[in-house]
């Protein structure tokens, strides 16, 4: 019970970061500010799967923040390859 | 209100907000950027509804592949939407 709610409770504080990233990524002034919210983001949800898939002991559940912890590397090069030679 | 249902609830709110930030945004590569987010909270809602494979494939699709595609596009095209 006490490690189900506290493995819940920092489930929740990381989503309030998560929160304060999806603020910078509204209002940041240049386009690296928002790629790097973003990327934050997706470390932060990963960190929040793996959690939640401890907290409620659904170890079957966790392969989802492995995929997403691979693809999200994707998304994230791109991102990075296009404000490397595509700014215009 | 118990936990889970706290956490979902900050999750849809997110995905609320990114989308909204997706919608409002003038420079497309932000825009594109937070339809990213949204797809990644919306996946984190799918995850706490316990639905994992759909998780997957909205993770997956949603939120990496289809913001690659959307990046592809605007570098062939222009980056700041006309008023």
């Amino acid at each position: 019970m006490i490690v189900e709610l506290s493995f819940g409770i920092a489930a929740a504080v990381l989503l309030a970061y998560a929160l304060v990233c999806a603020v910078r990524l509204g209002v940041g002034p240049t386009a690296a500010d928002r790629a790097v919210a973003l990327d934050t983001i997706n470390t932060l949800v990963v960190a929040i799967m793996v959690l939640v898939g401890a907290a409620f002991d659904l170890m079957i559940i966790m392969d989802v923040a492995l995929v997403y912890a691979l693809l999200s590397f994707v998304g994230t090069l791109y991102i990075a390859r296009y404000l490397e030679e595509g700014l215009r | 209100m118990t936990l889970w249902a706290s956490l979902l609830t900050m999750s849809l709110v997110m995905t609320v907000v990114a989308g909204f930030l997706a919608v409002v945004l003038r420079d497309l590569l932000a825009a594109a950027l937070a339809l990213g987010a949204q797809g990644l909270f919306l996946s984190l809602a799918f995850y706490l509804l316990q639905a994992p494979d759909v998780a997957i494939a909205q993770a997956g699709i949603g939120a990496a592949l289809t913001t690659a595609i959307f990046l592809l596009a605007i570098r062939k095209t222009r980056r700041k939407e006309e008023e």
